[in-house]
């Protein structure tokens, strides 16, 4: 497969990440059965994480990887998890992409690195406080068509 | 994208997923998705149509969770 991104969007890129703090571990969950994009949406973040070694990428199959793809939550294919990796240990997020980060979901996928890089949600004082003490289980899923 | 922003202040109770509503139409035409962006909560609880400041999200949160 050619590249997908060019010189020029790699290097702007590098260019946003040059203020990356902490290690972000990108997890890709693809699925050899049936993802018609699994495998240029893998590609793309593969490129993405060239652009800092502070970005790194782990590819998981959903049906073969199962356990960890439960651990997750991800029931479909493809989905991008963005989690906060320290040292080995690998922190979920709760943060999740399930399709083709193209268009205006490109720069948010790569917002939220930068975001999980910072380790800041960038949240007002008043809304941290409200969902840090939330004590039930909330599911946000913000279905948008990436252009 | 501000519901991961949310996610990310308490990620033990809270799930925030992008779905691309072109990949996955039947799951944006089970929760009925007509504008996007869209947030649904918790399975239908409340929904959110377009993009909203912090306090707009939040107070649809606050409403889903009292049903």
């Amino acid at each position: 497969m050619d590249k997908l991104l060019d010189d020029q969007i790699i290097q702007q890129i590098g260019e946003a990440f040059a203020q990356l703090k902490e290690p972000v571990q990108i997890l890709f969950f693809g699925s050899r059965t049936q993802c018609d994009y699994c495998a240029e949406v893998q590609q793309l973040l593969e490129e993405v994480a060239t652009t800092h070694d502070k970005v790194n990428v782990t590819v998981y199959d959903i049906q073969a990887d199962r356990e960890l793809a439960d651990q997750y939550h991800v029931d479909k294919a493809p989905t991008i998890v963005v989690a906060a990796a320290d040292g080995s240990q690998i922190s979920n997020l709760g943060i999740q992409f399930s399709g083709i980060p193209s268009g205006h979901e490109f720069a948010t996928l790569l917002n939220d690195i930068m975001m999980v890089s910072s380790r800041d949600s960038g949240l007002s004082a008043e809304v941290r406080e409200f969902l840090k003490h939330l004590n039930q289980p909330l599911l946000l899923q913000v279905f948008v068509t990436p252009t | 994208m501000l519901a991961h922003q949310m996610a990310m202040e308490n990620p033990v109770m809270i799930r925030a997923e992008g779905v691309d509503a072109t990949e996955f139409p039947d799951l944006a035409s089970q929760f009925h998705v007509q504008g996007v962006p869209q947030t649904v909560i918790n399975s239908g609880t409340g929904t959110v149509v377009g993009a909203v400041p912090e306090q707009n999200l939040l107070d649809a949160i606050q409403r889903a969770l009292k049903n």
